[in-house]
């Protein structure tokens, strides 16, 4: 059976490669932002605004090991260590928050009073910044990284636990019917129903989460931590070092645009069967 | 054929619903009617009259509010695979490939790989699918989903076929290609014997086309219960037949589309 056969080409799958890829474009923003940054930058003093190829450089000396940082006391001098850290601990409440948030978005969809108990608190929790909670964590965990996973955890169960919700409420109920007449049991309508047409959203909901969970990561470093980017932020910050800074975030912005990526590529490799494109004719 | 442990017996069922508003609705009223095996049913009726209700109390998917229904001389409690259903919409899983719909339910039960896909294919090349059998069902029309579904169905065995109003929302060539389709498959059953197919409809030219009995509903209550003795399968052209004219004639009356003052054709 060849594919080539198929009524209909696949759309939706040459968006998402054009999305990939840079178009011309967006490499002239980018060219754009580089230009004006090196004019403001020979205006400016470095110790305000460094030059952009500085910046790239200082990355480039201090990604393997940083001898000004190990002045500073830091555990993981260079900028590859930090980064390191910072990305563990996201990947960590990534998995723990994902652990905890699907099945409780699944079963509160259709348990009416376990929902009723739990929407309010997460409710809650959602409505209020969640920067608010990490001098508590502070004081509760120390400044480990028990304290920034936890707060990052916290984000991450709000925002996979409604997207579970409300893919679990989405499924036509056609569907577990149809299974039920053709004899699935009740695990397979769960294993072969319910996981794969949720997927989709809950998918999206770990994209959305992933992206917010860097910088949330990142500023719980700087609030109190001891390793980790925003550690390295801190203290150049209170050593005025503006290139170093620039460094730092720049290798935080390239990582968490490649993980992006990477997730919207694995995301549309898993839902190649949703419909992006409708269908004409009979 | 005449074997009564085999058919389908419904005794005294009724259904209602209380509506958000508190109102009670009687969706299916006291309906005793024996479904021999083998037979194609049609059930015609308006909208709202209470066909799905009573095809879903059959599949298992709904309860009675009170009354039995017998299937295959055992009470029907939950639905299984021996009945199997074409819902109204559209319910071929997206998520799978058109030939993993197709051997979903086998697969199910526990039939091995190899003589699954045997099957599958087979009545994938009945209804005409062959060169799609890898594609997502995203990529199919609609009435080639419908063509999956009826492939589902058969592939999985169900001795008792539902069919809620599969091909309304087609047009005129597509519909009566489907209903080629559905007659070829149900007149050579496996094992030379023909399942048990209750088809329901608002089109009383599909119920003439194919069945052999057509039960007539209206709020809720069975009306009028017509053999058509017409040898299948049937075509468009011979809704002009008297027999047929005749039926016809009494349906639309029944639907109150003929005023009872108007001439009979024919005679
Ligand atoms: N879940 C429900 N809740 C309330 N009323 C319902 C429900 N399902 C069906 N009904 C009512 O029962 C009647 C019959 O519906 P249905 O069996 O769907 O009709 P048909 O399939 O013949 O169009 C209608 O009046 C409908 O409003
Ligand atoms: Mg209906």
């Amino acid at each position: 059976m060849s594919l080539t056969t198929m009524p209909v080409r696949d759309g939706g799958a040459r968006r998402v490669t054009r999305a990939l890829r840079f178009d011309p474009m967006a490499w002239l923003g980018i060219l754009l932002l580089l230009l004006v940054w090196e004019l403001a930058a020979c205006l400016l003093p470095p110790a305000i605004l460094p030059a952009p190829l500085g910046v790239v450089r200082r990355l480039c000396s201090e990604f393997l090991s940083a001898p000004d940082l190990s002045y500073f006391g830091l555990a993981n001098a260079s900028l590859l260590g930090s980064m390191t850290y910072t990305a563990e601990n996201v990947l960590l409440a990534m998995i723990v928050g994902a652990a905890f948030a699907i099945p409780l978005g699944l079963v509160t969809a259709r348990q009416e009073l376990i929902r009723a108990v739990i929407d309010p608190v997460m409710m809650t929790v959602g409505t209020v910044p969640i920067l608010i909670l990490a001098p508590f964590l502070l004081i509760w965990f120390g400044v480990g990284r028990a304290s920034a996973v936890l707060l990052v955890t916290f984000y991450v169960i709000v925002v996979v636990y409604v997207a579970a919700q409300r893919a679990a409420e989405n499924i036509a109920p056609v569907f577990e019917d149809y299974a039920a007449t053709l004899g699935a049991s009740p695990r397979a309508v769960l294993r072969d129903i319910l996981i794969p047409a949720t997927i989709p959203e809950i998918l999206g909901g770990l994209r959305i989460a992933l992206a917010g969970a860097w910088g949330l990561e990142a500023v719980s470093e700087l609030l109190g931590a001891q390793q980790g980017i925003g550690k390295i932020i801190e203290v150049l910050a209170g050593a005025t070092d503006a290139q170093g800074i620039m460094a730092a975030l720049l290798l935080l912005g390239l990582v968490a645009t490649v993980c992006d990526g990477c997730a919207a590529w694995a995301i549309h490799r898993l839902t190649r069967w949703k419909s992006s494109t409708p269908v004409a004719g009979a | 054929m005449a074997n009564a442990v085999q058919d389908i017996q419904i005794r005294h069922l009724s259904r209602r619903f209380t509506r958000a508003d508190g109102q009670t609705v009687t969706a299916l009223d006291d309906l005793s009617v024996t479904i021999k095996a083998g037979e194609f049913v049609c059930l015609v009726g308006p909208s709202g009259c209470g066909k799905t209700t009573l095809l879903q109390m059959l599949a298992g998917l709904l309860r009675q509010s009170s009354g039995e229904i017998e299937a295959q001389g055992k009470p029907v409690l939950r639905p299984g695979p021996e009945r199997g259903v074409v819902f109204q919409k559209d319910s071929v899983f997206p998520w799978m490939r058109v030939i993993d719909n197709v051997e979903y339910g086998l697969k199910c039960r526990g039939v091995s790989k190899g003589e699954r896909r045997e099957r599958a294919l087979h009545y994938l090349e009945r209804v005409g699918l062959m060169q799609v059998a890898q594609a997502w069902p995203k990529e199919l029309s609609g009435g080639m989903l419908k063509r999956v579904a009826i492939a589902t169905v058969f592939a999985n065995g169900a001795e008792i076929l539902m069919l809620d109003e599969p091909f309304g929302a087609l047009d005129y060539v597509t519909r009566h290609q489907l209903h080629d389709v559905l007659l070829d498959l149900w007149l050579d059953g496996e094992g030379g014997r023909r399942r048990t197919v209750i088809f329901v409809t608002h089109d009383v030219d599909e119920a003439l086309i194919l069945a052999d009995r057509i039960l007539v509903f209206h709020s809720g209550r069975m009306v009028e219960d017509l053999a058509v003795t017409l040898p299948k399968p049937r075509s468009a052209d011979d809704l002009v037949l008297p027999e047929l004219v005749n039926h016809r004639h009494r349906l639309l009356q029944h639907m109150g589309l003929i005023r009872p003052a108007a001439a009979k054709p024919g005679q």
